[in-house]
């Protein structure tokens, strides 16, 4: 059986909508330059959903995405009024997603907060600068799932949403999952699958390696491709262009 | 209130019933009021074991089917006072045990006893999930093999999970006891060592019983071996009983026994 050269997975994606009221590309551009230093970090390079209130030319939609993009910010999908747009949006490469369901939140724009002007004394003694200060909500991290006793053969413990921290040992025949990282601090003899939902930055870490098979994001080694390498030795497992990598802890 | 304590294994032919049998008579001697029952419905092992299958005349099983009481069915051991047996159908199937059942022979048993020994069926199934069920405490046979230490690793995975106390969010004290040792194997490596054992399943070393010809001598008289207190088997198992009870006691019989100089002499065993 060869092996599979790709994998289709579900994700969801935090983007930013910038809904476009009115184009007039000057006005456009100097406004935007203007929010994006406000918080410069928060949009770099951030992935843009452009919301069309009202309808473009075909030129003016190029020349709209052609500013976002100088503005390092990357729209990747349209919706609103696109109609006209179909031939321009395939050409630059977009989708239109008028016809998904997607859910969206203001950004809270919070009250300007005087920034402490201390450094610069030649600063002129005009009105303070302001700083405009973009909040967005983060997911509040599930605390990771602690097992105090061995994981023994046949038994199995997934960690849903968190990392798994094993205190004993994983015996033979034995399997462990997390949608996180797993850390075990006895000695790994079962199978250890960690971002068993996708997550590519999961890693595994044990005190002392003597595993079956180790997998992150569906990748996995099995125990021959193992013992070569740090066998019984504290080590990680991670993830990296794609290579599941296993290397001694030191 | 009686300490209920499973002798169980997963892997069959290792010891489990020889060594109810020993624990049971240990207990009694040091003068715990104690009964063994035979969980094995289908096999009855054990009152060949303890001698006394000539007396058997109800058994756990008519017990359970109300068709005798419990003190028709208990036989009182003829050699060892405070000793109890509970032995096994033969004839019936294995199903033959409720959950009720037993919980009401063990509710009435733990009125009048110190200890309440469960000789286990082989097995991770119903049976053996039934003689560890209402245990407090779990003797983990095993013998110093792989597959053994395999076996012995699941039911301590099924003991944690399935039993009542794990259920109430409660644990049951395990003790792992390490039979048919044999020291010249595990020199040559064709065996486990105690040491590799006690690493894979982390268990309190409750005792190592040497591979002995005093066991089988023993099964064919119908005597429990701990009786025969000079061989080695049953040393280690008086041993094992005395760490039951709290006391410390170091390990023996672990390493190849050195010949004496005259055995060597004369090229004797
Ligand atoms: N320490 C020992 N030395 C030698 N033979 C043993 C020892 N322990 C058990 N045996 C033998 O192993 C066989 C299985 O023992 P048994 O107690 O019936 O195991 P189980 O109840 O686990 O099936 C029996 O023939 C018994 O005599
Ligand atoms: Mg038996």
């Amino acid at each position: 059986m060869s092996q599979p050269c790709f994998r289709m997975k579900g994700t969801t994606l935090t983007s930013i909508v910038l809904e476009v009221v009115s184009f007039e590309p000057d006005e456009f551009e100097s406004q935007l330059a203007e929010k994006i230093a406000s918080a410069p970090l928060f949009f770099t390079r951030s992935s843009l959903i452009l919301h069309l209130n009202a309808p473009l030319s075909a030129t003016e939609f190029e020349l709209l995405v052609a500013l976002c993009r100088r503005h390092d910010l990357q729209p990747m999908a349209i919706k609103g009024v696109t109609e006209g747009l179909k031939s321009t949006i395939n050409d630059l490469g977009m989708a239109d997603i008028s016809q998904s369901k997607i859910s969206e939140k203001p950004l809270a724009e919070n009250k300007p907060v005087e920034a402490s002007v201390s450094q610069s004394q030649q600063a002129p003694a005009e009105a303070p600068a302001q700083v405009e200060t973009v909040t967005h909500t983060v997911e509040v991290v599930k605390p990771a799932k602690i097992v105090a006793r061995p994981v023994r053969s046949g038994q199995q413990v997934y960690a849903e949403g968190s990392d798994l921290v094993i205190l004993g040992a994983v015996s033979e025949g034995a399997e462990i999952l997390a949608d996180g990282n797993i850390h075990v601090y006895g000695t790994l003899r079962g199978r250890a699958l960690a971002g068993v939902k996708g997550n590519e930055q999961a890693r595994i870490f044990c005190q002392n390696m003597e595993a079956e098979l180790v997998s992150i994001a569906g990748r996995f080694v099995m125990q021959e491709n193992i013992q070569n390498k740090c066998w019984k030795k504290p080590a990680q497992a991670y993830l990296d262009a794609d290579a599941l990598l296993i290397e001694a802890l030191s | 209130m009686a300490k209920i304590i499973v002798v169980t294994s997963g892997k069959g032919g290792v010891g489990k019933t020889t060594s109810s049998a020993a624990i049971a008579t240990g207990l009694a001697l040091a003068g715990h009021k104690t009964v063994v029952i035979d969980f094995d419905v289908g096999l009855r092992n054990l009152d060949l074991i303890m001698g006394c299958e000539r007396r058997v005349v109800y058994d756990f099983v008519n017990v359970i089917n109300k068709e005798a009481t419990l003190n028709q069915a208990l036989i009182k051991d003829k050699r060892t006072n405070n000793l109890y047996i509970l032995p096994a159908s033969q004839t019936r199937d294995k199903d033959a045990l409720t959950m009720e059942g037993v919980q009401k022979v063990l509710d009435d048993l733990s009125k009048d006893y110190d200890f309440i020994i469960c000789d286990s069926p082989a097995g991770i199934e119903q049976g053996a999930q039934m003689a560890l069920y209402f245990a407090d405490e779990a003797i983990v046979v095993t013998n110093p093999e792989v597959s053994s230490v395999r076996d012995s690793d699941r039911i301590l995975g099924i003991l944690q999970s399935k039993s009542m106390r794990a259920e109430k969010g409660q644990s049951v004290k395990e003790h792992l006891l390490l039979t048919r040792y044999n020291p010249e194997r595990v020199a040559t490596a064709e065996m486990l060592s105690v040491a590799d054992v006690e690493e894979i399943l982390a268990v309190p070393l409750l005792g190592v019983i040497p591979e002995s010809e005093a066991v089988l001598k023993a099964s064919n008289q119908g005597a429990p071996v701990i009786l025969d207190t000079e061989s080695n088997a049953g040393k280690a198992y008086s041993d094992a009983v005395k760490r039951l009870l709290g006391e410390e006691v170091p390990h023996r019989f672990l390493d190849v026994e050195k010949k004496g100089f005259f055995k060597r002499l004369l090229g004797g065993k």
